[in-house]
């Protein structure tokens, strides 16, 4: 607290002589007027009681006396002008940056991080002097404009509060792009060309405050033209943190009339985790382990569950931390769904024919054969386009253009424009090797297959070789947009003559199964469905033909999916985490799980460098604000003018006795 | 505060009073004939009674026919008819000179019209002033001529100084032994209480009234502010803010105070009247003292 003083020594002393000139005056004008009355009797008795208390009657008679020099003295003490330091912002113009990714959840700084930067953000809105301007966006994965540049502060603080915590990962690029495009932009309409041809003033570098518990990677590439970062750190003191970063279903390898649940478990605290596993099968307790997690060392946990056709599950880590986004997972498991697939036949492929439709087979797939002819005409192309089927099978046939599906070449190429290229004729290659560990080629023994000849491949960029010969590649596989083609070198089968004696081997119907099962089925099955993380789009495979797609979120509340891209519906809506259903034409047809599964969110750990890499600037945790001086006089007046109203009431009420 | 002397009695009171007579809830001895009936055995013209002649009676009433049909002296007794004493007894102390018109004024206009009704029944009518000494007390008036000796006494009556309620009253019952009806007329404010004084009264075999009269601004006080009051009677000061709390206190005590009073005169048999200057002299009379039984 310090003293300012506005007055000289005169004007002092006479001031100094008002509250004894206020007593004279109380005790002049307390001269009480004789009054004659009959008789004091009666009023002798009313204030004899009254008497009892006389220290507190005196002064309560002297209100109106106390409340004058009161008055008095807090306006000498408003001219002392007492001031104190205080915190201010200065530069009339900021953008708050507000992280609201997963981590900001965290429970390591009371409520949780970000309420706290949200608490920050408001004690500097509170800051901002009358004039200033500020903007609010709130970033994770993708930054959002909260509020455009504004000077009030009512609207600032009303949108700061309605800022709620999302289950994304954090990236901020796109927030500190926005930022600073809008920040360099002019400031509004009226601060734009005034149409007399001068140009706008400058504005000046907005401050733009980072509130983030840091947990983002280095923007190099950013653009902070017209912004000054100022990092805003919000962690606690002992994050301590165990998260689930996977958790899977599969077939076991050996029974496949059994799953396996995988989990993995990360700490990311200071010191090892005791942590309570419990396995919900549709909600209920199926199993429940106990696992101590070391620091930085993935624990992985499986269970093992009976067939089943189809199951949600749950996985709850019941760790006691600050972090309770990460401690739940799940997963589901739906029936196998039999994949469409169409063949095409230069002339009728027995061996082919007669491996799909073994039982394995039909259970797998719903095959229909078209001949080469088919290609040519708009039912193809169409249907080709649409993507209706799951694997196109063309026997030694080309189509003009490639599906929008899996497709598997049997002694043909895929159009040129694949990037698949053939070398020479070759005669009789020797198998030398396949890659055994692609679900492709898996339990197949070709070591006593025999080709006549064979056009070795060249796959385009990407591709991965699955069957080496002697002359070359004789068995690949490419991606190509989200889908894969494959090729096999040689034909299976010929009219003329017999190109192969595979079809006579066991390793032939096995191939077919497999090619079924991952060309087929890709998507199908749930060990095959990526990780769908919070805000990821997800595109709904399996209902494309349907008239009405619906999705159900976790919290039960249904949406309907957009038809935009009829070919392959999307959902981007997956915020909250947990099992969605997709319904098709109001049936149930898929379910998905979004899981966080995020090492880097769950690690809620401060930063191990305290600066951050923004732009060409190295960033470090930043002062907020600056010092200046609160004066205290506007508060002074205003309690002089509460005495004031209240002695005028004493005055006008007689607050007296 | 005094105002301007006015006479006592209006003739249009003068009028409505004489209808009007004093009560006693008692009958007693009065000294000269008068209207009222006496425990005495006298010589009215009603018959009472007989009783056997003893001599030295006079012959005057022996029954005659008695005599002749008996042979025995019988005496004829006949109801004696006396006056009655009216006894009004005015505090002329200082704290009764306020008021429009004052207290004293009301208390003499008061004591004017009851003396008024007396003496034109031919009761005696005695007016005592409390506290003054006994050689400036009026002789009792009687008879319809004093009026005008009365009205000159009772206007004459000043407010003096303090007045001792018990002392005055002492002196009173000491001065006046005899029985009749006793009106005492006071504002009862004396520091020193009113119980002590009213006791001689309630002692005394008479048929006593206890008149408080007060003023509306003892009732009422329009007083506000930062006063100092000062006592008329003992210059006794007393500092006052005069707030809405504290007149709210004064009321409750003037309440207990007139309560007070009024029960201690019922426990003794007195009858107890509140009268406050704004009601007229004829309307207490003809109103509440007929109600109260002192008049018909």
């Amino acid at each position: 607290m310090q003293w300012s003083n506005p007055l000289t020594w005169w004007q002092w002393s006479v001031l100094a002589t008002v509250p004894p000139a206020i007593v004279l005056l109380y005790f002049l004008r307390l001269r009480r007027a004789p009054q004659e009355v009959p008789s004091t009797y009666l009023w002798l008795k009313s204030i004899e009681d009254l008497h009892v208390n006389s220290l507190w009657q005196r002064l309560r008679r002297s209100l109106l006396l106390f409340l004058q020099l009161l008055l008095v003295g807090l306006l000498a003490l408003a001219l002392l002008g007492p001031s104190w330091r205080a915190s201010t912002l200065h530069g009339g113009r900021y953008v708050f940056l507000i992280d609201t990714s997963a981590s900001m959840a965290a429970t390591d700084v009371s409520p949780t991080r970000l309420d706290e930067a949200k608490r920050r953000v408001a004690a500097l809105i509170d800051e901002m002097d009358s004039g200033d301007v500020a903007m609010i966006v709130s970033f994770a994965d993708q930054a959002r404009v909260e509020q455009p540049f504004t000077d009030n502060h009512y609207e600032l603080e009303r949108r700061l509060k309605a800022i709620e915590q999302t289950s994304h990962r954090t990236s901020i690029v796109e927030a500190l792009n926005v930022a600073a495009g809008l920040a360099g932009a002019t400031r509004t309409g009226i601060d734009a060309d005034p149409g007399n041809g001068e140009r706008p003033a400058a504005q000046p570098r907005a401050q733009m405050f980072i509130f983030s518990d840091g947990k983002f990677a280095d923007a190099p590439k950013a653009t902070l033209a017209g912004v000054e970062p100022i990092l805003q750190t919000v962690t606690g003191d002992e994050p301590r943190n165990v998260a689930i970063t996977q958790f899977d279903a599969r077939r076991q390898e050996n029974a496949r009339d059994a799953w396996q649940v995988f989990a993995r478990l990360e700490n990311f605290s200071v010191a090892p985790l005791p942590v309570q596993l419990e396995l919900y099968v549709d909600d209920e307790l199926a199993d429940a382990q106990q696992v101590n997690v070391a620091v930085d060392k993935p624990t992985g946990v499986a269970f093992d569950l009976p067939d089943t056709e189809t199951a949600r599950l749950e996985l709850r880590a019941k760790t006691g931390d600050h972090l309770a986004v990460d401690d739940r997972a799940w997963a589901v498991i739906d029936p196998p769904r039999r994949a469409k697939v169409v063949v095409v036949s230069k002339t009728p492929n027995e061996p082919l024919e007669f491996a799909l439709s073994t039982e394995s087979g039909q259970q797998l797939a719903e095959t229909t054969y078209q001949s080469a002819a088919w290609l040519e005409t708009p039912d193809y192309r169409s249907t080709a386009a649409a993507g209706q089927f799951d694997l196109c099978i063309f026997d030694r046939c080309q189509p003009p253009e490639m599906p929008q599906a899996n497709t598997l070449f049997l002694g043909a190429l895929p159009p040129e424009t694949t990037g698949w290229k053939v070398e020479a004729v070759a005669d009789v290659p020797q198998i030398i090797d396949t890659d055994r560990a692609h679900p492709l080629m898996q339990l197949l023994e070709l070591g006593d297959v025999l080709v006549r000849e064979a056009t070795p491949l060249v796959p385009p960029p990407g591709g991965t070789v699955l069957m080496h010969s002697s002359a070359g590649p004789l068995l690949a596989i490419a991606p190509r947009q989200s889908y894969e083609d494959a090729v096999l070198a040689f034909p299976i089968f010929d009219d003329a003559q017999v190109p192969t004696n595979w079809p006579l081997r066991l390793s032939f119907p096995l191939f077919v199964l497999n090619a079924l099962e991952y060309l087929g089925g890709r998507g199908l099955d749930v060990a095959s469905r990526e990780t769908i993380r919070p805000g990821d789009a997800v595109v709904l495979e399996q209902v494309r033909t349907a008239r009405e797609i619906d999705v159900k979120n976790p919290l039960s509340k249904q949406v309907r999916v957009d038809r935009a891209d009829a070919a392959r519906p999307k959902y981007d809506a997956t915020d909250q985490l947990g099992v969605y259903e997709v319904l098709a034409d109001g049936k149930l047809a898929e379910r998905f799980s979004v899981n966080l599964f995020d090492s880097a969110e769950s690690d809620i750990r401060p930063r191990a460098q305290a600066a951050v890499k923004l732009g060409q600037a190295e960033i470090q945790e930043g002062q907020a604000t600056g010092v200046s001086r609160r004066y205290a006089w506007k508060y002074l007046l205003l309690v002089t003018l509460v005495v004031l109203l209240g002695e005028w009431y004493t005055y006008h009420r007689r607050v007296s006795w | 505060m005094a105002t301007a002397p006015q006479p006592l009695l209006s003739p249009e009171l003068l009028a409505r009073l004489e209808r009007l007579e004093l009560v006693s809830r008692k009958i007693f001895r009065g000294r000269m004939k008068g209207d009222r009936r006496s425990p005495r055995k006298g010589q009215s013209i009603e018959f009472a009674d007989f009783r056997q002649y003893v001599p030295g009676d006079d012959l005057r009433f022996l029954d005659w026919n008695l005599y002749a049909r008996l042979d025995r002296l019988f005496l004829k007794m006949f109801l004696e008819e006396e006056d009655l004493h009216l006894f009004l007894v005015v505090d002329a102390s200082r704290s009764m000179n306020f008021g429009t018109p004052t207290k004293l004024e009301y208390a003499k206009q008061l004591a004017a019209a009851l003396g008024f009704i007396g003496l034109v029944r031919s009761d005696r009518v005695k007016v005592e002033v409390l506290g003054a000494p006994a050689a400036s007390q009026a002789p009792a008036f009687r008879g319809r001529a004093s009026l005008w000796r009365l009205l000159d006494h009772l206007a004459a009556i000043e407010p003096t100084g303090e007045t001792d309620l018990t002392e005055g009253m002492k002196h009173f019952c000491l001065r006046n032994p005899g029985q009749g009806i006793v009106i005492l007329l006071s504002d009862l404010l004396d520091k020193r209480g009113f119980e002590d004084g009213l006791r001689y009264l309630a002692a005394r075999p008479v048929d006593a009234y206890v008149i408080q009269v007060l003023s509306a601004e003892e009732l009422d006080p329009p007083l506000t502010g930062d006063l100092m009051l000062v006592d008329s009677e003992d210059g006794d000061k007393a500092d006052v803010t005069v707030s809405a709390h504290l007149l709210k206190r004064y009321r409750k005590t003037l309440d207990t105070f007139l309560s007070s009073a009024r029960d201690y005169c019922h426990r003794r048999g007195m009858t107890y009247l509140l009268a406050t200057n704004q009601v007229p002299c004829d309307t207490l009379i003809t109103g509440y003292l007929r109600s109260r039984g002192l008049v018909r």
